[in-house]
């Protein structure tokens, strides 16, 4: 449990996830009121990882079911182990002979075996899927449901029943209700837009691309080796290519893998020639890399020049050795 | 705290953010968890709970702003200009200790001060705030409707809770107490405190009225905003209002894909596959639990677009080809011609570009069609008829987007009648409205014979009416 919003956002931040104020209100409000939150926002904002880190900060198991075009319940909550069955009757068939000793008419033997028929429809023969497993779960879970979008409307209509009051009934065995109701997160990239009744029992939270400032510091908690200086330009320019009209906007986890990459690359700082070789680890689109292109004067801002750091005596940066050719990454 | 969440809540529903009741309860236990003393928490949290969808965050937090003002900011920041105002080397804290003083020595019975009065002279600012609000209230300021009125409404307001009365009493007072002995310097400064005070007062009211003035018509502004941009009609549409409507464009096309989608995944049972059936029970000795049917063919829509870019219907055209240009985004199969009299086919074009460098290219002259001449419908079905009768079979849906005025060319409606045998469906989405259809230089009623469907498709909201009934 957590005691407080700046406790949301300090044990976040231990488990490496950098959020403000908005974020961690919501999350604290969702453990606090025992309500779902469906969380939207562009493509690699950290929708997935918000889910994934307020399990581990929470201690609790995550269980993900991941949407898609057609799924159903039976991959979503529970499906009957066919294969599993036969086997017991087979290897089962001799005592079914000792039970049905005796019976004289065929009533008689069916009557039997109805009544022994809960043996093959018990919990031994379910398989979990992540709905059920969130809910028969003995220890507290998180019960991720993403890219909720990309799922029909019909599964969401169900999703719905689960999700008011977390209790699934199997016809053959009984109902079951959780014992602790999962903390939930949806996911959902606005594919289309969630029915109203979805909306009204989840708190919502848009995630957006971060400032600079926040973009700054999620760089420095995700890579602890980047020079500051590359981590300001690179932030800046990534600032400066979310302006653009772009097909798809590069996100936090393009500028992850950008400083990833330029540290391969032994890269200090940034300039034309590198910029345009790896611009493709950011950019996903021809279209979007030719204009990039065409605006790589605009994109970097060389605010560094005037105060280029002396190379200090006592405190030499480590040298990083140039990189032998700047090959383009692919 | 309630009563004015509930207040906030209507305010927003106003202006067209939906907030069941539900999500107003849901508001209240949010409020109970946590300690308000931050704005921007007690923001996110009605957000969460109240606001569902990302297209309305930024009015809600306009919103939020208006209503959550900062009005009792503004109203420390004018008192606190009141107080600043002091003359001398007197402060307000001793001027205010020598009034108590003076006042305490005073028959009780002649200072009795009215509500307002010690609010103002003690400067109770949340005081001051509720007396304001409910003068306010009683005044009936939530009808206000426009600039004009705001005089008129602070006015009224201020005889509500009898402010000149107020400032009477407080000059009575200063008065009173100067002829009780204070010295001429603090009398004089009192004097000016208290005509100060009125003065703030004054503001304080008038830009309460301001802001109402704001809160009730944000709705009205944004509602005007949006609904024209839906009711309103393609032809007056400025170029920077079709780029604003791109995006609801996409969406329209991704509705359309949506819909062909489903269709699909309906038709998916089909008769029973016994191979598979039998292949996939081995594990079970061949008893077959889990069955499999024969996948239907899938039957993927084609999609034909020919699109009118004359000059009669320049942003129509402008308009039409980003939605064309969004199908393209959302179907595979999918060829797009544009004509004036000349026919051009532009799918590359569309394919290459991204969506406003693609349009600039379909419409300038040259590039793929010359756009300068009068338009020509029979001559652009006849040239489609030569060149790309072929594009067109049994699973293609032609959608032809043009105003059918032919300048009184011949019309070739048998090219149609062609185009229409062939295909699966022909639809003619039409700008003109079908009245003027077969009047002047239209040879809509030519065409008509030939089209499975015809429509009007004048504005947004006709549009999306279409797309919603449309069968591809």
């Amino acid at each position: 449990m957590f005691e407080s919003i700046d406790n949301v956002q300090s044990r976040l931040r231990e488990c490496g996830y950098v959020c403000g104020k908005n974020i961690s209100t919501v999350v604290f409000l969702a453990e606090r009121l025992e309500k779902p939150v469906l969380v939207e926002g562009p493509a690699g904002v950290g929708k997935t990882e918000l889910a994934k880190v307020v399990a581990t900060a929470t201690g609790r198991d995550l269980i993900r079911l991941q949407c898609y075009e057609g799924l159903d319940e039976a991959k979503a909550l529970y499906e009957w182990e066919y294969s599993k069955q036969l086997l017991y009757t087979q290897i089962l068939k001799e005592k079914f002979s000792e039970a049905m000793a005796g019976t004289r008419t065929l009533r008689e033997a069916a009557d039997r075996i109805g009544s022994e028929d809960n043996i093959f429809f018990s919990e031994r023969f379910i398989v979990p899927r992540p709905l059920l497993r969130a809910i028969t779960a003995k220890k507290p879970t998180l019960l991720l449901v993403d890219e909720v979008d990309k799922s029909d409307p019909e599964f969401e209509a169900f999703l719905l029943e689960v999700l008011s009051d977390f209790q699934v009934s199997v016809p053959e065995v009984g109902t079951f209700t959780a014992a602790h109701r999962p903390l939930v997160f949806l996911t959902s990239n606005d594919a289309r837009e969630m029915t109203d009744a979805l909306k009204r029992r989840c708190l919502h939270l848009y995630i957006d691309f971060p400032s600079e400032e926040e973009e700054r510091r999620i760089l420095d908690v995700k890579i602890p080796g980047i020079e500051q200086r590359l981590a300001d330009e690179l932030v800046g320019v990534m600032q400066r290519l979310r302006k653009l009209d772009l097909k798809k906007t590069p996100s936090i986890s393009e500028t992850l893998d950008w400083a990833r990459a330029l540290l391969a690359l032994h890269a200090t700082e940034l300039d034309d020639g590198l910029v345009r070789d790896t611009l493709n680890v950011i950019l996903k689109y021809e279209g979007d890399i030719r204009k990039a292109q065409s605006e790589l004067g605009r994109l970097i801002v060389r605010k560094a020049e005037e105060k280029r750091p002396e190379p200090a005596a006592g405190a030499a940066p480590p040298a990083a050795p140039a990189p032998p050719k700047k090959g383009t990454l692919h | 705290m309630q009563k004015k969440i509930l207040e906030f809540a209507n305010l927003l529903r106003k202006s067209g953010i939906r907030v069941s009741v539900a999500e107003a309860l849901d508001a209240f236990a949010a409020l109970d968890e946590l300690s308000l003393d931050e704005r921007e928490v007690f923001r996110d949290a009605l957000r969460s709970s109240m606001v569902k969808r990302s297209e309305d965050i930024e009015s809600y937090d306009q919103l939020f702003d208006l209503f959550w003002s900062g009005f009792y900011d503004n109203l420390r920041e004018s008192f606190g200009a009141a107080a600043q105002g002091l003359s001398g080397q007197l402060d307000l804290e001793a001027l205010l200790r020598a009034v108590q003083e003076g006042m305490a020595n005073l028959d009780p019975g002649e200072v009795d001060l009215s509500e307002l009065a010690r609010a103002l002279l003690t400067q109770d600012l949340s005081q001051l705030e509720k007396l304001i609000r409910e003068a306010a209230e009683a005044a009936g300021v939530s009808r206000i409707e426009n600039l004009l009125q705001i005089g008129f409404f602070s006015r009224r307001i201020m005889e509500r809770m009898n402010a000149e009365g107020a400032g009477q009493e407080l000059r009575d007072l200063a008065a009173r107490l100067q002829a009780a002995g204070m010295s001429q310097a603090e009398a004089e400064a009192l004097q000016g405190l208290i005509e100060r005070l009125m003065e703030a007062l004054r503001k304080a009211v008038r830009n309460l009225t301001e802001r109402e003035l704001q809160k009730q018509n944000f709705d009205y502004m944004e509602r005007f905003r949006r609904e024209t941009l839906i009711e309103k009609s393609f032809y007056h549409l400025t170029e920077e209002e079709v780029r604003q409507m791109r995006e609801v464009v996409s969406r329209l096309a991704q509705r359309i894909k949506n819909i062909l989608s489903i269709r699909r995944r309906r038709l998916q049972k089909g008769k029973l596959d016994l191979h598979q059936t039998l292949r996939r029970n081995m594990a079970r000795g061949g008893v077959p639990f889990e069955l499999s049917f024969k996948q239907r063919k899938k039957d993927r829509p084609k999609l034909v677009i020919l699109c009118d870019v004359s000059s009669s219907v320049a942003n129509v055209s402008r308009f039409m080809l980003q939605f064309v240009y969004s199908l393209q985004e959302a179907f595979t199969k999918i060829r797009s011609f544009v004509f004036v009299a000349e026919l051009g086919e532009v799918t590359p074009v569309f394919r290459d570009n991204d969506i406003s460098d693609a349009i600039d290219k379909a419409l300038d002259g040259g590039d793929v069609i010359n756009v300068y001449t009068r338009s020509n419908f029979g001559y652009a079905f006849h040239s489609f008829w030569q060149n790309f009768l072929s594009a067109v079979d049994k699973r293609t849906t032609v959608l032809v987007l043009g105003d059918a005025r032919n300048n009184y060319n011949d019309p070739r409606a048998w090219c149609l009648r062609d185009v229409h045998h062939k295909a699966k469906n022909l639809v003619w989405l039409n700008p003109e409205s079908p009245g003027a259809w077969g009047f002047g230089d239209s040879v809509m009623d030519k065409y008509l014979p030939y089209c499975d469907v015809a429509e009007e498709c004048r504005n947004l909201r006709q549009l999306s009416k279409v797309v919603d009934r449309l069968v591809l």
